[in-house]
């Protein structure tokens, strides 16, 4: 049974991905060998206020247990302490993904401060998302890059109590960060390279690695098989294919 | 399912060209189903211009690995355009009468509507080679003086009708690259390129035919697990997928 950290919900205006509803999307995850995912709605990437986006994420996984909701919000919107509540009251999250390149905020914003504490008094985790798309095939007006891994760094060190999901970080940006800061995961849905995991395994441990697909907007099969097939001990592929995620979310 | 992989670069800045770490690929890729590979190189390795004494060495390279396993490694013979007509007439010579090499690859020496083109297109004719050239996308990448757009290998394509043509990387010339390659029936797209995008497969089959779509994993830039599960998990038709995987392969390149 594998976990997957990484999934979206709803249209990306620059590719014609398919719009899957909850079930949908999980019968296609299914089909991979996952049973479980952490779903954000890939709406709250664009909007001005995340919450309609989040508010029909709950809707669409409502009825299906193995997608777990993951809302993406913006702590520089200042109801962000509302939204958050709402979340919580709304269904049963485990974590909140914010999108910093997307929303136009720095990582190194004093708001951080409030927000981070806030997801921890509710005991939720904090998913990063450091990218969804290869910088250069992005359409050509959308001048977003991924978090700069300097930039992560820094708030890596400045939360040195919380541990967080980096969530599409590439290979080379995952092994820079790995050897001085430990208060992170990641998922491995942007790291590639001949024997991914392999290479990875001996930078990071496997303890710190999910499997992350980006489904829908990366091949869901492509992305399972780069673990299923990986050389890998069976003891790292559990921990990357399902348990790390099983005790970082608390499943 | 067997695998015909038409895009790779088993030696990589010099990085696995030792007999035991051919042989590990060999094996590695066997378990995948992968039957035959095309080596194109160690393309990057003396830069974007190598002399004429690197490109032969770089296709002496290649030669090494198809003569310690003939059956799995087929090469392309790297060029650079910009050396001239004398020089690419007689590396493709060399290449071709000495070693059996069954294709042309260009890199980003040049763009391929350049008139230095022409002797290669010229040699590729005269030894019935296919042509693989770099392809991306140069919307983002402002590049375009040394990489070719698709726009530019189909226009390589029209050009030269009785030549065939593989643009490289479907992931990089995205959904416009394939509407730039589409109606030309001398042209072939490959799959290599970038993270495994959703969606690409599926638009290449529709609009080039399956049979205009060939696997390539761009090895060891990405991973061969991941490149052919996405062709594997494409909503396309089992004989697509055969086609894509192999057989449009094994019938360019006469493997079978």
């Amino acid at each position: 049974m594998l976990i997957d950290s990484n999934v979206n919900l709803g249209p990306w205006p620059f590719s014609p991905i398919p719009e899957y509803t909850g079930p949908q999307l999980a019968a296609h995850l299914a089909a991979t060998g996952i049973r479980r995912a952490l779903v954000s709605d890939l709406r709250a990437v664009f909007l001005p206020d995340p919450m309609p986006a989040n508010r029909r994420l709950f809707a669409a996984v409502k009825r299906t247990p193995a997608l777990l909701p993951v809302p993406i919000l913006n702590p520089a919107l200042r109801p962000w302490r509302e939204q958050l509540d709402e979340c919580i009251k709304a269904a049963p999250i485990r974590a909140v993904k914010i999108c910093p390149n997307y929303h136009n905020y720095s990582l190194g914003a004093a708001h951080l401060d409030e927000f981070v504490a806030a997801l921890s008094a509710a005991k939720l985790k904090l998913v990063l998302n450091v990218r969804l798309e290869d910088e250069r095939h992005k359409y050509f007006a959308l001048r977003i890059k991924g978090v700069a891994v300097a930039d992560i760094g820094a708030f890596l060190q400045r939360f040195r109590s919380q541990h967080i999901l980096l969530s599409g970080i590439y290979k080379p940006d995952l092994e820079k960060l790995a050897p001085s800061h430990a208060n992170f995961s990641a998922d491995i849905a942007f790291c590639e390279w001949i024997n991914t995991l392999e290479a990875l395994l001996e930078k990071i441990p496997a303890n710190r690695l999910f499997l992350g697909t980006c489904t829908p907007l990366l091949s869901t099969r492509g992305q399972v098989d780069k673990l299923v097939r990986a050389r890998i001990p069976a003891r790292a592929k559990k921990l990357i294919g399902s348990e790390n995620a099983r005790r970082f979310f608390g499943l | 399912m067997r695998i015909i992989d038409v895009h790779t670069h088993p030696i990589f800045f010099r990085k696995g060209a030792t007999p035991k770490e051919v042989a590990a690929l060999v094996a590695q890729s066997r378990a995948l189903g992968i039957r035959h590979m095309v080596s194109l190189g160690d393309v990057l390795v003396h830069g974007t211009h190598p002399t004429a004494a690197q490109v032969t060495a770089m296709n002496d390279m290649n030669a090494k690995l198809q003569a310690w396993h003939p059956d799995f490694f087929s090469s392309f013979c790297f060029l650079n355009p910009v050396l001239g007509e004398r020089a690419v007439m007689k590396e493709v010579e060399r290449c071709v009468t000495r070693y059996g090499f069954k294709g042309i690859k260009l890199e980003i020496s040049n763009n391929a509507r350049d008139a230095c083109m022409k002797p290669v297109m010229a040699a590729a004719r005269r030894f019935g080679l296919v042509v693989l050239q770099h392809s991306w996308s140069m919307v983002n990448l402002k590049l375009r003086r040394f990489h070719s757009d698709p726009i530019d290998t189909a226009q390589l394509a029209r050009r030269h009708p009785d030549v065939k043509i593989i643009m490289a990387h479907l992931t990089g010339i995205g959904f416009r690259g394939v509407l730039e390659a589409k109606g030309c029936d001398n042209l072939f797209v490959d799959t290599s390129g970038g993270y495994p995008e959703e969606g690409l497969v599926e638009y290449a089959a529709e609009q080039l035919g399956a049979d205009h779509v060939l696997y390539g994993s761009d090895l060891p830039i990405r991973e061969n697990s991941v490149t052919i599960g996405r062709i594997l998990g494409a909503r396309i038709s089992a004989a697509d997928k055969r086609l894509m995987l192999h057989d449009n392969t094994a019938r360019l390149l006469n493997l079978n």
